[in-house]
């Protein structure tokens, strides 16, 4: 109990740490006492080390997730759910939708995303793998790539620095992602998108005209600030932009996912339309 | 008691800004009814550590003495190991547990599986919290 109670302090102290995230100036490392950032031979900072999206803890990937992250408040497991990456973030402004485009991402919702693409075992996509919180992505810096592999369906990225898209790209899940530094802030543009995937949020689509732009700034041993840009003049009003974080996880390793293996969910859901099990809802 | 109760609550309200995103697969809402919560205790027969959802099934007697087969479903092997599941040890067939969730909307024994109570006493999550993967409270954008 004791226990507990040290950690809902600490991370109360830590709390405010992760909020500059949202809040700092682009590019601007805040500075921390809790461990410096380790520097690449080249003297960017080194990104190297396997990591988790949307979390805000620090610790192990146990620490981090075994009371708290994977399980709602770990004290009572039937309070209500933690945010999921198919949740709007609270006090976030609503994704910037054309009308029409926001009433097929509410269709979604209404259904309750049972035609989310990962069902069927697709990549998420992007910004949707840096994001998502269940599983790790490890990060291999060299001074002229960067390459990051998501435990999530077993999807990575390459990704070139101080290179230009190829002009020849075919739409592809995860995009083509070319890199450059700004400072210390790894500045990553993505193009050459399919349109089979969601951004962040149940039903929140996007077309083949998607640009992605994130940067990420390592703030301290621990953390890494992430920014997010979507621009797509086909669905969206405005450019849409995201803040999270991406915490160290040391110890932990990439495990095998093969989504394929035991995809039951799509019957599930065609069976209950099927049999007229009335699951919507109204918004 | 009232200590703990009131450090409990004061714990709760630290944890509501600890907003963790996470990522369910399924759609918790389609399959399963977060107003039928369901506490079973019951001997584990088989165990599947299969990706995307693991599953385990357990025998069930009710007052009766008869018994029946349930099905809990609940995160990939990967995100249990994680978290503190080891396969072939944690639980094994043969081992009576008790098991929280929520019922599947279609009225069979199957449920998904928050938090197993292991013989020794020891819980575990095996799943996410109700609510998770079907766009949780408020949806991506505005509703007009």
């Amino acid at each position: 109990m004791r226990g507990v109670l040290v950690a809902a302090i600490v991370a109360m102290t830590w709390w405010p740490v992760s909020v500059p995230a949202q809040t700092a100036p682009r590019g601007v490392a805040k500075a921390s006492a809790k461990g410096a950032v380790p520097r690449a031979s080249d003297g960017k900072p080194d990104l190297t080390g396997v990591w988790q999206g949307g979390s805000n803890q620090r610790g192990s990937w146990e620490e981090a997730n075994a009371g708290v992250g994977v399980g709602g408040t770990g004290s009572n497991p039937s309070a209500p759910a933690t945010l999921s990456s198919n949740d709007r973030p609270t006090g976030r402004e609503p994704a910037p939708y054309q009308p029409w485009a926001a009433k097929k991402v509410l269709e979604s919702f209404n259904k309750r995303g049972i035609d989310d693409p990962t069902a069927l075992c697709l990549p998420p996509g992007l910004p949707r793998a840096v994001t998502l919180g269940l599983f790790p992505q490890q990060i291999i810096q060299t001074p002229r790539q960067i390459v990051i592999l998501y435990e999530y369906m077993n999807v990575f990225r390459v990704i070139p620095l101080n290179a230009k898209h190829p002009d020849d790209l075919l739409p592809s899940y995860m995009g083509d992602s070319v890199g450059h530094w700004e400072g210390d802030t790894l500045v990553v543009d993505v193009i050459g998108f399919n349109d089979k995937t969601w951004l962040a949020g149940t039903g929140t689509f996007h077309s083949e005209a998607l640009h992605i732009t994130e940067r990420y700034t390592r703030v301290d041993k621990d953390q890494i600030n992430y920014e997010v840009t979507m621009e797509d003049p086909n669905v969206l009003t405005k450019p849409w932009t995201l803040q999270s974080t991406i915490m160290l996880r040391e110890g932990t390793r990439l495990e095998e996912y093969v989504c394929a293996e035991n995809n039951l969910d799509p019957g599930y859901y065609e069976k209950l339309l099927k049999d007229g099990v009335n699951f919507s809802r109204q918004h | 008691m009232a200590r703990r109760i009131s450090w409990a609550c004061g714990l709760a309200v630290v944890l509501c800004f600890l907003a963790i995103p996470l990522l369910a697969h399924h759609s918790f809402g389609a399959e399963y009814d977060a107003n039928r919560p369901i506490t079973l205790t019951g001997v584990v027969t088989k165990i599947e550590w299969t990706n995307p959802h693991s599953y385990f099934y357990m025998d069930v007697k009710d007052d009766k003495g008869n018994v029946a087969n349930w099905k809990f479903e609940g995160y990939g092997p990967g995100v249990l190991y994680r978290t503190g599941w080891k396969k072939d040890a944690t639980m094994k067939p043969g081992d009576t547990v008790t098991v929280f969730g929520w019922r599947a909307r279609d009225g069979t024994n199957w449920a998904h599986s928050r938090e197993v109570t292991l013989p020794g006493g020891k819980k575990l999550f095996f799943g996410p919290p109700s609510g998770t993967g079907d766009g949780g409270n408020t949806p991506a954008v505005e509703v007009r």
